[in-house]
């Protein structure tokens, strides 16, 4: 009787621990910051390496399909892809077809903005240089329309400017004319953007997505449907490292790494006291 | 009634101390709260940036609101989590019409600076708009009938544009590539090898047994699948097989998942230490 009164305490003391532990694991790393060796995934070399390859005056389409709720995750993406372009000349449009999205689609857009200036010199401007298109509803009737006619999709970018005309987008009258598609995102579209962007307009696609959603990306990637994809934190950070410009998700691998190994100590620790337990009730039920 | 009413008051009277205590601690962290913010972020301070300074204060009390969750649920986690949900639906409901319905529906009915604008809006536009209100007959328990119209568009145009688009991307493009030769799988520039030693050397060995794991668990967990046939002898063995892939495929899926999780957690606390305690890490 006194272990089952005294269990639902102990419990509560234990995940308290645990929460503890892990809110440790996570702050300490913050102030020490050595330089990680990791090495970036075949998967995400294969993203970098296709962007790499594109001549300035290409376009590349990011579809920015996330909120708030997954910035940790996927805005390192936004920006190391966004910063990538910019280097290179490649024009990027930046479009959305979620309301939730475009605060933080538009967020990304000005940040690396200014870091394009700051790090490697250059004036990027809206309408020349990259294109925001914002918000339209309709996903996969979206995703049709934008295959068919861009700028029918999209006849004004976010800032009320024509698309028709629009330097940025010169050659450019649908998917078909895009050298890349970039799909980040933490909802369902990975599929959408395979099934009615990529494969219909018959172009290379690549994705971001949140760690939850990598795993389901494999088949896709074997297939050749997918040239490549950024998974979780750790995508973003092999991108940066690419890349050779540090960033949020760099910065986030030292406390990701001791984070893991504090879970993989509490799964044996918590496993070896099961067993333990087990043994001690069947030693008491002999005696 | 209880039989031991003296029990009784003593709980009740422990549970209203905890609950005293509960509140003080919590107004005290309050209030800490308040002094470290404004200490950090101050947002009358000479060049600060009244905006971005409150703007972080809030964005940093909601993150501590989330958390103390972890402790219990408590009147402050609802507050929060209710004022999540309001302000994505209200900036969803500005969003659409900012974006969409002003400049897409109502301008070009009710703001065309032509006639002839005018009448080739109302040329594209009365029958998607109609049925956008005909669906707003769900509201309705008496008159809901009226969105079966719309919807039975809606069905229709859809599964005869997905069914082939989804059908070529999920089911053939997929197939293809289960049955693929093994050379496809290394590359066709790859040079060939006789023996495993000289495939392992040249770097083809790992795509080649990864494209035959991949078959053998597809076919495995196909079979396990596979309820037509009663799974013994030789089939039990390859159910199980399936059973063990599809183990290992949920334990990578959980993995991702830690990982997904800790990336949020690591992106919060970031942010409470760099930006609203405007700490700098090395």
């Amino acid at each position: 009787m006194s272990t089952n009164q005294s269990r639902p305490r102990y419990y509560e003391l234990t995940r308290r621990i645990i929460y503890v532990s892990i809110a440790l694991a996570v702050i300490i790393p913050y102030f020490y910051n050595p330089k990680q060796d990791f090495s970036p995934s075949i998967e995400v070399r294969k993203v970098y390496d296709k962007v790499e390859s594109l001549s300035p005056g290409d376009h590349l389409l990011i579809s920015i399909d996330y909120d708030p709720s997954s910035e940790a995750e996927l805005y390192p993406m936004s920006l190391a892809l966004l910063r990538h372009c910019f280097k290179k000349g490649v024009i990027p449009i930046v479009m959305t077809p979620w309301p939730t999205s475009v605060g933080i689609a538009k967020k990304g857009c000005d940040e690396a903005v200014a870091d394009a200036n700051s790090m490697f010199g250059k004036k990027v401007v809206s309408g020349k240089d990259y294109v925001f298109l914002g918000f339209r509803p309709g996903i996969t009737n979206l995703m049709l329309k934008m295959g068919d006619n861009l700028k029918g999709a999209f006849d004004k970018d976010y800032y009320g400017q024509p698309t028709q005309g629009m330097k940025a987008l010169a050659g450019v009258s649908s998917l078909k004319n895009v050298k890349l598609l970039v799909d980040l995102a933490a909802m369902g579209t990975v599929e959408w953007w395979i099934a009615y962007g990529a494969d219909k307009a018959d172009i290379p696609m690549a994705t971001g997505t949140t760690a939850v959603m990598t795993p389901d990306l494999y088949p896709f990637y074997q297939s050749n449907q997918l040239i490549g994809f950024l998974g979780g934190l750790r995508g973003a950070a092999d991108y940066e490292k690419l890349l050779k410009i540090p960033g949020r998700g760099e910065r986030g691998m030292l406390a990701q790494s001791v984070t893991h190994v504090l879970i993989i100590l509490l799964i044996l620790g918590a496993n070896i006291h099961m067993f333990a337990s087990q043994l001690l009730r069947k030693k008491e039920a002999l005696s | 009634m209880s039989d031991y009413p003296e029990a009784v008051n003593i709980q009740a009277g422990a549970a209203k101390r905890r609950q005293a205590v509960e509140m003080g601690a919590l107004a005290l962290l309050v209030v800490v709260f308040l002094i470290v913010s404004f200490i950090r972020q101050n947002p009358f301070a000479e060049g600060a940036n009244p905006g971005k300074a409150i703007g972080l204060i809030v964005a940093a009390g909601l993150t501590l609101i989330m958390f103390s969750f972890l402790y219990r649920d408590n009147p402050l986690f609802k507050i929060g989590e209710n004022l999540y949900v309001g302000v994505s639906l209200g900036y969803t409901v500005v969003i659409t019409w900012r974006d969409f319905l002003r400049p897409l529906v109502y301008q070009p009915l009710f703001e065309a600076p032509t006639a002839a604008a005018l009448q080739s809006s109302l040329l594209h536009l009365t029958v998607p708009v109609a049925l956008g209100i005909l669906l707003l007959g769900r509201i309705s328990r008496k008159h809901g009938w009226i969105s079966r119209y719309a919807y039975a568009i809606l069905i229709g145009w859809g599964a005869g544009v997905a069914i082939p688009l989804v059908t070529n991307s999920y089911i053939l493009q997929q197939l293809t590539a289960a049955v693929k030769p093994l050379q496809e799988a290394i590359g066709p520039q790859a040079p060939a090898a006789t023996t495993f030693s000289q495939a392992w050397l040249l770097g083809t060995a790992g795509p080649v047994l990864g494209a035959l794991v991949a078959m053998i668990g597809t076919v495995a967990v196909l079979f396990y699948f596979f309820f037509s046939v009663e799974h013994k002898k030789l089939g039990s063995a390859v159910s199980k097989l399936g059973i063990w892939f599809l183990m290992v495929s949920f334990g990578a899926s959980f993995g991702y998942t830690v990982m997904g999780r800790l990336s949020l957690l690591i992106g919060r606390v970031n942010f409470l230490l760099g930006e609203w305690l405007n700490i700098q890490n090395k």
